[in-house]
């Protein structure tokens, strides 16, 4: 009777990123500045509690790293900040999550994402995943649990996840890096063998989130573990999760959206 | 006198010569020590040699003119003899320099231990080349009172003396059934030339002596119910001793047991059956035991007595053979019972002469604190595995070779005739082939923790003292005894085929081998194997893979960089963090419950003293223990409670041997009565002596006029 | 709403461990102790549960005290509690059983403790793994440490199972991995951005958290919430409830090998948390519960609310007659993980661990908040085998009730939609309680405002209450029994931690 039950309801999979996705459009990722020189720039910084939008000669500028999604800013100035749309959110390069009229560097860009090309060139169809949790929340885990269930279905794309880091070739890591998971973590990433991929999963991971300043967390994991992509989002939505890990194996569909 | 005469003789005088040696030496020299061991050595080499003339044709004979008594003869050594003293003696030759090297270790002891050795082998060989029955029985007494002394002869410490006089008491058990055996058959032929009891008219004294016959063997190889001798008797031994007693004399049991065959025939079916199922009993028991013991010299000592089950199985398959007079079934009984002999000599006293090694470098013997030996003891640890991987039964070994034989043979049973007989055979069969299957287990435990295990504690993987030259020697002998005579099983089958002729023609034997180098179950179109391929092939496929993955990996593959070993990022813990030999053994107590008798018991341990190991599996009498309760409300310490101590767990688990348990210890009650009772005849006093005297002698000659 | 009575205040420690002994006997539940480091004293409290609410009970130490006579022996269920204290005072129970690090490992007395409550503090607080206790392992045993990075998604925690070979004799935790110092963070926010980091302490609990906190303000506050925010907020908690009880059911589908049961039941929950998405704008419900009231109302129209229910409802419904009717899946959950009822009542077990061992104390019916006390919510059918089965058949008797109240909530929101939002609530001094039943239990805020700042925020979380209750459901239970256990326990690590 459960195949039975199973069978009931059809296909549910979304067939993102080959198609688009109508829930994946409308997610809300952290928010961005939309207009760049308002008049009150300089009163605006303190809409943020972690922090957030920083002021640059007149110029806003919103660290999508530090955004933990509280709508503050979007609530208050809405012509000003607006919730970023749609499932693109990670980026290869900590700089590339600040939001707003700063200038870009693509030289340095493109060579970043040639080297991680490069490294993951024998992963683009089967790759593992090992998960760690460096002082997380319990969303996270929830988001990135949710790519196994019918809906995201990750195996379709070969994505897999496993249990051992010997088999691993992507680690990601969600958490604002508490300190008692320093060496845990540590030992998972020694465990893997080259080449590996560490993808910084949410704004904890990212920056440490609201939960830093603390003297227990080491504001994000970038301190422990040498980050290759950058997801932030309090928690990312399971299809900000697939962005960034499609990103880190270079499959994007006509890079849309890679060069972040 | 022809020159294998000579060699003959020269083997058994130079272990006189060593005899008198070690008595002379003492231990003060570790130089002067290793003497008698490295005579003996070369002693089994002349052995060795005058047997391999013997299995040619060239008979080697002692002539001993009545020395002993009249109507004896001296020793001399047949085809089937020459077989016996090739296998015993070739590990003996491994063995003796093993132990030449590790007596020279230089530890104080008394002297002796070389004279008991010599005696020992000295009694191996006149037992394998006896020609009448008083040289056969003076020799058993003779192997009977060298394994009480090898047995007892650490008798300081706890648990040797009453090893020793359980081995002297079946000792004198086989002996007295083999003399009453004998002694019948002599009576009724007329002279005590073994010879001659073949043409005993049948009846029931030759069947009563053909019973006795066997079953004093039987006691010498620890078939059940005679097998709890063999471990405590095997254990007791100091260091190579338990290869000499385990390896090279066991087979004077087996050579008996093919002696009686070739002698007497086929005994009745009834026998045949009993044998057959105490067999396959004695198999399952023995692996059974082997799987759970926590000291590594029972696990090999069990071991031994489930090799006895595989033997005899092999052995009944050729009795049923003979039956019904089925030259090819006898011929691939014996030959797999041999091949099985051939094995396991070698790898028993390969594993017993590793073992002594590691158990006294480290000073113990218990399977818990010996994980990760090859790294300290590089050269008893090889040992130990492959002669594991032999028992075992992995291919490419030898021991693989000699069980498929053992299955194919068994498997034979739809050819015999009567349905009583193929049914036991089958029963048989299936003893046997479960009994392979918890000798990988059990095995697996030795290698897999022992062998290739983490040294414990972390970071002890200091190297010990291993053997010197002379050891090493001894052990690459006796491990190219395992491996090679898998190399040239076909070899091997023609000298087996040389061994058991003219009783099983080699013809019939030699049937086993389907073309040079392939061999079949001697029925043709049944099975095929091919160990010398299995040589070839499997270190060509490693090659191979090793090849593909060079190449693959773009010669990254030997570029390794070193990390601790996953272990789910923990801090870690103090003390035993992995899987515990005694831990892993633990769902095969489980599992053979019923025929071990298994008790666990979970308790909670209040103080914060660290407490001593029980040992788990000693043999006093068994626990008070409910079987795994786990007292109620144990979390409470946990959360709660005044004056809770810090609480930790203990288990402990026990296995219990059934036969001791309830075969021979409510015997030894009534008789230990008994004897308290007779005691009250030695009253110490002269008239009630002579009083005795008076009645035995007015007793004997009132039986003497009435009998004749 | 009902009030909390207010802090009394005991002389000293014997006579405080006497009153909450005397209290606990009469019938109240024990539910928590925690310390404040205030200028010139550290501040013992406890909170006790009545059916009125929730009293206080507290006592002060001299400053220079280094010990105080423990509770532990007197009353079982301060265990962690008092080990919590030493972690972040230093301060040391005198006569605990077991006194060991469990959430900050600092190794001697020298160390500077976080002390929340006191400002300042130390900028940095490694945990000392030579701290750990060394666990002496009886003959016999070995012990197979089990984490921090285990086999699945899941949170840091470690078990070390002590074992013989296969069975699960005794059980011991390391929860301190995830230790992120969320109560000294609380010191200082504006009670605004306190709602933030409250919705974060337990992440699979966000709503229940935010309302646990906003109590307390609008307590201090003495304001009462509008009708349509008390409705919107009671959506919102259910359909958390719902989706933490999913995620159990997934987890436990999981271990046993269903595979469409794990499907289905992860599509569910998906859709939850697609709906509470599409009602808020996160997930998680995030940003919905204020101080006063909720910020907005759903941007979904009731009609579509109610379909959207009526559907998860028929499809839930069905999978959980399969799944109950699975024989092999029953045969893991029988007679696993038992808690005595016993044992649940004289812990307070809380939640549908408590629930299941026949020990229901559900603050939404014993003190009701937001808009419970007009909605009709029954007490939960009785179960007192306390095995994992038991757990899971309350937990789908929570997930029958919360649909429910979904769907009563959304039909009387669709009258009473046109009312205000929110209260104004500027609470700048003052000392409250509040509660909220979140899917894993009752949870406790204990807020200290002094000049409209924070200065303490005690956030006990269900799962740190309940967690110790898993040394002790192993009888007989063999290692594949594990997982089972845990999922059904329904935990937060993140919660225990702090």
């Amino acid at each position: 009777m459960w195949v039975l039950a199973g069978l009931r309801h059809g296909v549910l999979t979304t067939r993102w990123p080959a198609r688009p996705d109508q829930y994946a459009q409308a997610s809300r990722g952290p928010a961005v500045v939309t207009t760049a020189r308002p008049p009150d720039a300089d009163q605006l910084a303190s809409l943020c509690p972690t922090g957030a939008i920083g002021v640059t000669g007149g110029a806003l500028s919103l660290d999508q790293g530090r955004c933990v999604q509280c709508g503050r800013c979007v609530s208050a100035r809405p012509e000003v900040f607006a919730w970023s749309a749609g499932p693109a959110g990670a980026a290869l390069a900590r700089p590339g999550l600040i939001a707003g009229d700063l200038p870009e560097n693509p030289e340095n860009l493109a060579a970043l994402s040639e080297r991680l090309r490069a490294r993951t060139r024998a992963l683009r169809r089967s790759v593992h995943l090992r998960h760690v949790d460096a002082g997380s929340d319990g969303t996270e885990e929830w988001e990135i649990l949710a790519l196994l269930n019918p809906v995201y279905d990750v195996h379709r794309l070969g994505i897999f996840f496993t249990a051992s880091p010997r088999h691993a070739d992507v680690l990601l890591v969600t958490g604002s890096g508490a300190r008692g998971m320093t060496e845990p973590l540590r030992r998972t990433y020694e465990a893997m063998p080259h080449p590996k991929v560490v993808i910084a999963v949410g704004t904890d991971a990212v920056s440490g989130g609201l939960v830093s300043p603390s003297y227990a967390t080491t504001a994000g994991v970038a301190a422990t573990v040498p980050v290759d992509v950058w997801l932030p989002g309090s928690p990312p939505s399971p299809f900000a999760i697939l962005h960034a890990l499609l990103l880190a194996l270079g499959r994007l569909p006509g890079g849309a959206g890679a060069q972040r | 006198m022809s020159a294998y005469s000579v060699v003959f003789g020269a083997g058994l005088w130079l272990l006189a010569v060593a005899a008198v040696a070690d008595l002379a030496l003492g231990t003060r020299r570790p130089r002067l020590v290793q003497v008698p061991y490295l005579l003996g050595a070369a002693a089994c080499a002349c052995i060795v040699v005058a047997g391999a003339g013997a299995l040619a044709g060239r008979s080697a004979r002692l002539w001993a003119g009545g020395v002993l008594g009249q109507g004896t003869a001296g020793p001399a050594a047949d085809q089937l003899s020459g077989l016996f003293l090739v296998i015993a003696f070739g590990a003996a030759a491994g063995v003796s320099l093993a132990f030449a090297s590790w007596a020279g270790q230089g530890r104080p002891g008394r002297r002796g231990l070389g004279a008991s050795y010599a005696l020992a082998l000295a009694a191996v060989a006149v037992i394998l080349t006896a020609r009448d029955a008083f040289t056969l029985l003076f020799a058993w007494e003779g192997l009977t009172l060298a394994f009480y002394l090898l047995a007892g002869f650490e008798r300081g410490r706890p648990g040797r003396p009453a090893a020793a006089l359980v081995t002297l008491a079946f000792g004198r058990l086989s002996g007295a059934a083999l003399l009453i055996g004998l002694l019948l058959l002599a009576g009724r032929s007329g002279s005590l030339s073994v010879a001659t009891f073949a043409h005993v008219p049948p009846g029931g004294v030759r069947t009563t002596a053909q019973a006795l016959l066997l079953l004093g063997f039987a006691v010498k190889v620890g078939l059940v119910p005679f097998q709890i001798w063999l471990p405590r008797g095997y254990a007791a031994a100091p260091g190579p001793a338990r290869a000499i007693m385990a390896g090279v004399a066991v087979n004077v049991g087996f050579y008996g047991l093919w002696r009686t065959l070739a002698l007497l025939g086929p005994p009745p079916s009834w026998l045949t059956g009993a044998l057959l199922v105490m067999a396959g009993l004695t198999a399952v028991l023995g692996i059974a035991h082997a799987a759970v013991q926590p000291q590594l010299q029972r696990v090999i000592a069990y071991s031994s007595v489930e090799n006895t089950g595989l033997i005899l199985a092999g052995f009944g398959v050729a009795l049923v053979g003979a039956a019904s007079a089925d030259r090819l079934l006898v011929a691939v009984g014996l030959l797999a019972a041999t091949l099985q002999v051939i094995a396991h000599t070698a790898a028993k006293s390969l594993l017993f002469t590793a073992s002594a090694q590691i158990e006294s470098a480290t000073g113990t013997a218990d399977l818990d604190d010996l994980r990760g030996t090859v790294r300290r003891l590089p050269w008893s640890g090889t040992g130990l595995a492959i002669g594991g991987l032999t028992l075992a039964g992995l291919p490419p070994t030898a021991g693989f070779v000699s069980e498929w034989f053992l299955l194919e043979a068994l498997m034979q049973q739809f050819r015999v005739p009567g349905l009583a007989d193929r049914l036991v055979l089958a029963l048989a069969g299936a003893a046997v082939a479960l009994t392979a299957g918890f000798a990988g287990v059990t095995f697996v435990r030795l290698l897999g923790l022992i062998v290739l295990g983490t040294p414990q504690p972390r970071g002890s993987a200091v190297r010990l003292r291993d053997y010197g030259l002379a050891g090493r020697a001894g052990i690459v002998l006796l491990s190219g005894g395992c491996l090679v005579t898998a190399m040239l099983t076909p070899l091997e089958i023609r000298v087996i085929a040389a061994g058991l002729s003219p009783d099983v023609p080699a013809a019939a034997t030699a049937a086993a081998l389907k073309s040079p180098w392939v061999l079949q179950p001697v029925f043709a179109g049944f099975s095929i194997l091919s160990p010398s391929w299995l040589w070839i092939v499997m270190p060509a496929l490693f090659l191979v893979v090793a090849v593909l993955a060079w190449a693959a990996s773009g010669s990254r593959m030997l570029r390794v960089r070193r990390v601790p070993p996953w272990q789910s990022a923990t801090a870690g813990v103090e003390g035993r963090d992995s899987y515990t030999a005694f831990g892993f053994a633990n769902p095969t107590r489980r599992v053979l419950a019923a025929v071990l008798h298994t008790r666990a018991e979970v308790r909670r341990i209040e103080t914060r003293a660290p407490v001593a190991a029980p040992s788990p599996a000693s043999l006093a009498a068994p626990s008070q223990a409910s079987l795994a309760s786990f007292p109620a409300g144990a979390g409470a310490a946990d959360t709660a409670g005044p004056g809770a101590g810090v609480p930790h767990v203990g288990f402990s688990s026990d296995v219990v041997e059934v036969f001791e348990e309830y075969l021979y210890r409510p015997v030894l009650r009534p008789l230990a009565a008994l004897g308290r009772a007779a005691r009250r005849l030695q009253s110490g006093r002269l008239d009630a002596y002579l009083g005795y005297m008076l009645i035995a002698l007015v007793a004997m000659l009132a039986v003497v006029s009435a009998l004749s | 709403m009902p009030a909390a009575a207010g802090a009394a205040v005991a002389a000293d420690v014997p006579a405080m461990w006497a009153k909450l002994t005397s209290e606990v006997a009469a019938g109240a539940r024990f539910a928590g102790l925690f310390a404040t480091a205030r200028s010139d004293h550290l501040l013992l409290s406890a909170h006790l549960a009545r059916p009125a609410g929730i009293a206080i009970v507290e006592t002060a130490l001299p400053p220079a005290a280094a010990s105080y006579p423990a509770l532990t022996p007197r009353l079982g269920a301060a265990f962690w509690y008092e080990r919590e204290i030493r972690d972040l005072f230093g301060i040391v129970p005198a006569g605990h059983p077991r006194l060991e690090p469990l959430i900050l490992p600092l190794e001697g007395a020298q160390s500077p403790r976080p002390r929340p409550g006191a400002p300042g503090g130390p900028a940095v607080a490694e945990p000392d793994p030579r701290a750990l206790p060394q666990h002496v392992i009886g003959p016999g045993m070995f012990t197979i440490p089990h984490g921090p990075v285990r086999s699945g998604v899941m949170e840091s925690v470690e078990y070390l199972v002590e074992t013989p070979g296969e069975d699960i004799p005794h059980l011991n935790m390391r929860v301190f991995y995830k230790h992120r110092g969320i109560e000294k963070r609380f010191e200082g926010m504006t009670p605004a951005d306190g709602v933030l980091l409250a919705e974060r302490t337990e992440g699979t609990a966000s709503v229940a958290h935010a309302l646990a906190y906003c109590h307390a303000l609008e307590r201090m506050a003495g304001v009462e919430v509008p009708w349509a925010a008390a409705l919107v907020r009671v959506l919102h908690a259910e359909l958390e409830r719902v989706a933490c009880h999913l995620d159990v059911a997934v987890r436990l589908a999981d271990a046993a090998g269903l595979a469409v049961a794990t499907a289905r039941f992860g599509w569910h929950k998906e859709e939850v948390l697609r709906l509470v998405s599409q009602l808020c704008g996160s997930r998680f419900g995030r940003g919905v519960v204020i101080a006063g009231g909720v910020s907005a109302l759903p941007l979904m129209s009731t009609a579509d609310l109610l379909a959207a229910a009526g559907r998860l409802d028929a499809r839930v419904t069905a999978d959980v007659r399969a799944l109950m009717g699975t024989a092999s899946f029953l045969d893991r959950l029988r007679r696993t993980g038992p808690l005595p009822p016993g044992r649940a009542a004289e812990h307070g077990a809380l939640g549908p661990v408590g629930k299941a061992s026949g020990f229901a104390d559900d603050a939404r019916l014993a003190r009701p908040y937001d808009a419970y006390p007009r909605l009709g919510l029954r007490p939960a059918g009785p179960h007192d085998e306390g095995d994992a089965l038991a757990r899971l058949r309350v937990r789908w008797d929570e997930v029958g009730q919360s649909l429910h109240l979904l769907r009563q909530a959304a039909d009387e929101l669709s009258e009473a939609a046109a009312g205000p939002l929110r209260a104004p609530c500027h609470p700048h001094d003052g000392r409250s309680v509040g509660w909220a039943e979140a899917p894993q239990g009752e949870v406790l805020y204990d807020v200290r405002i002094e000049g409209g700042r924070l200065t303490r925020c005690r956030a006990r979380s269900a799962s740190f209450h309940n967690l110790v209750l898993m040394h002790e459901v192993f009888a007989g239970d063999i290692l594949t029994d594990f997982p089972f256990i845990e999922a059904s326990f329904g935990l937060s690590v993140a919660g225990v931690a702090g």
